[in-house]
């Protein structure tokens, strides 16, 4: 949306799992849910104002330089404070229980987890589509000055929107942990994927990285059944492929190609 | 005439020095010869990001498949009389029709797509050698490959010998340098020229044109991907060149060289270093590397510290180091230009000259 490109996206997603972590052996895991998101967002206003903000009209390639950089130092020094040793957060008893769905027996956490996403999708698409705020956005995303001229505060927008997508990662981070394991490097597995999403679907296109996720998700598990040695593979054939006969990605504007 | 003499002259000097200098802050001379190696691979990334203003995020591709198919022409392809060029040509060939059909793939794309659809095929290639375990065997790479001797035609060279003892005191001992650092050197003198060369041609003036306006660069008549398409291929052979011989060096190869940190390090040397500069990336690639081998003697913050350096010279340096270096330079020049023009001419004209002489 921002069109600014976050190789930190993935250490924002590790920063989450910490806070959360850290902060669900004392409080309980909800308290952990709550506390990261918005330990994140406050990381990423506070570098959105003190750094990125020098290159936002810069190129792209400045862009990701500056962003892989902090992405180094947010790892490292979780690496630091953390060890590199892999923690695994207890999941909850009262989710813990399997729960019958009729047709298969699925962890109640996953059950739970997934219902939330599916919330949290709606929310930020009633936020950006139907909100008023959400408009001076969408807005500010094609036509800066224009928005500027009427009065609209972009800047404002877009520190609103960078701190709202970090904050998802890190409340993702930490709802995600009692499933998958936290370690300082989990971010950079987190990003690739996350990455190859977004430009199936369509940078700066909302349903098109719904879409994107979705198709990953099914791509690497229909191989990990049908083709175990090619799953590792599969998602970036998939990505290589919608880049080269649809650079913008499935759902998104042609514009945006020359980035 | 006396440039060309200034530039072999000066870099040979530096090369020949540079292990021995490099003794007395610490370093050792098996650092000193990697770092040269990484360093050809960096010199041709540079090539990409900072002529032809090409991010690519999949550098680690023919880095590693330049090792890979060095290492495994001696020990397998050609086990039977196994060749030092022979290793190092079927590499670098390999990786070069790599580099083309990949580039001519990524070359239609720009920025951030451009990073990742590099990214993308660095990323299935590691997939695939992870997988291949009987030719590459997956996570234990190739190892206890002694890489043969050099042929010279006449005689042939044991590159793991070492030159004659001679005490240097401070500086160490020449008997501390392998042949494989006198190798190294001469390919990187090899490199340093061939990249210069390519960059004061029409080839290079084009490159920079496409960077800095690539519509501009077509309605005059150039063929932009065609330009970058060249770009990219040289850099990847370039870069399997440095990989082959790395792995050719450390007698072994891992799948940490195909991995997303390799490509990443490509990045980090070159732009630390400076990018648009024809030393930078040599400069960068040892001063981090020498940074990574002090301080992670020390301390386990290395890589911590590593991404604060590259992130200030990111914001504070733009140019790198041996670009903010030049760039003060040409201020100055600038400067002195101004004082000695008449006004009117110099704001006009003198910047853009300056700019162009950094």
């Amino acid at each position: 949306m921002l069109r600014l490109v976050n190789f930190a996206h993935g250490a924002f997603y590790t920063v989450g799992a910490y806070v959360g972590l850290v902060v669900a052996e004392r409080f309980g895991l909800l308290a952990g849910i709550v506390a990261a998101p918005l330990a994140v967002a406050l990381l990423a206003v506070l570098l959105d104002r003190l750094l990125l903000r020098r290159f936002y009209d810069k190129d792209p390639t400045a862009q990701i330089l500056v962003t892989f950089g902090i992405a180094i130092v947010i790892e490292e020094t979780l690496r630091l404070i953390f060890t590199g040793t892999t923690l695994t957060y207890p999941v909850p008893a009262w989710v813990s229980a399997p729960l019958n769905l009729g047709f298969i027996q699925y962890p109640t956490y996953r059950v739970v987890f997934a219902l939330a996403i599916v919330l949290l999708i709606v929310a930020v698409w009633a936020f950006i589509e139907r909100t008023d705020y959400g408009l001076i956005v969408r807005a500010g995303v094609r036509d800066r000055t224009m928005v500027q001229l009427l009065g609209g505060n972009v800047q404002l927008a877009s520190t609103v929107i960078f701190a709202l997508g970090s904050g998802i990662a890190g409340l993702v981070g930490a709802a995600a942990s009692p499933i998958y394991s936290v370690d300082p490097g989990k971010g950079f597995e987190f990003l690739v994927p996350s990455f190859v999403v977004v430009v199936i679907g369509g940078l700066g296109s909302f349903w098109g990285a719904v879409l994107g996720g979705l198709i990953v998700g099914e791509l690497q598990s229909v191989t990990t059944l049908v083709l175990p040695p090619a799953s590792g593979v599969i998602i970036y054939l998939a990505m290589a492929l919608v880049l080269l006969v649809r650079p913008q990605g499935l759902l998104g504007e042609s514009e945006v190609i020359r980035g | 005439m006396s440039r060309e003499l200034r530039f072999y002259g000066l870099t040979t000097l530096g090369l020949v020095l540079f292990p021995f200098l490099f003794h007395a802050i610490g370093g050792y001379p098996g650092l000193a010869t990697q770092i040269l190696l990484v360093g050809i691979g960096s010199i041709g990334f540079n090539l990409l990001l900072g002529y032809a203003g090409l991010l690519s995020y999949g550098q680690a591709a023919f880095y590693g498949l330049g090792s890979y198919v060095a290492l495994l022409t001696v020990s397998r392809f050609f086990a039977h009389a196994p060749n030092f060029w022979l290793a190092v040509l079927l590499a670098v060939a390999y990786v070069t029709l790599n580099a083309l059909i990949v580039g001519f793939l990524v070359v239609r794309l720009y920025g951030i797509y451009f990073a990742l659809l590099t990214l993308a095929f660095a990323q299935m290639l590691f997939f695939l050698v992870f997988q291949w375990r009987d030719l590459t065997g997956g996570d234990d790479g190739l190892q206890g490959i002694t890489a043969p001797p050099l042929p010279l035609g006449f005689t042939s060279i044991d590159l793991t010998g070492t030159f004659p003892p001679l005490d240097l005191g401070p500086l160490g001992n020449l008997s501390d340098v392998h042949y494989w650092y006198a190798f190294a050197a001469l390919v990187v003198l090899l490199v340093l020229a061939f990249v210069r060369t390519l960059n004061r041609s029409q080839f290079g003036e084009v490159l920079a044109a496409i960077r800095e306006n690539e519509e501009r660069s077509t309605f005059v008549g150039f063929d932009p991907k065609r330009y970058k398409l060249a770009a990219f291929v040289i850099a990847g052979a370039l870069t399997g060149l440095s990989g082959a011989l790395r792995g050719l060096y450390e007698t072994s190869t891992a799948i940490d060289s195909l991995s997303v940190d390799t490509s990443g390090n490509f990045v980090i040397y070159t732009v630390v270093g400076g990018v648009k500069t024809l030393f930078g990336p040599l400069l960068g690639t040892g001063l981090i590397m020498y940074l990574q081998n002090v301080i992670s003697a020390k301390t386990d913050a290395w890589r911590l510290i590593e991404g604060l350096v590259f992130v200030a010279v990111i914001v504070f340096l733009p140019g790198g180091v041996l670009g903010s270096f030049k760039r003060k330079r040409a201020r100055k020049l600038l400067a002195g230009a101004l004082r000695a023009a008449p006004p009117a001419h110099a704001s006009a004209d003198s910047p853009r000259r300056a700019e162009e002489a950094s």
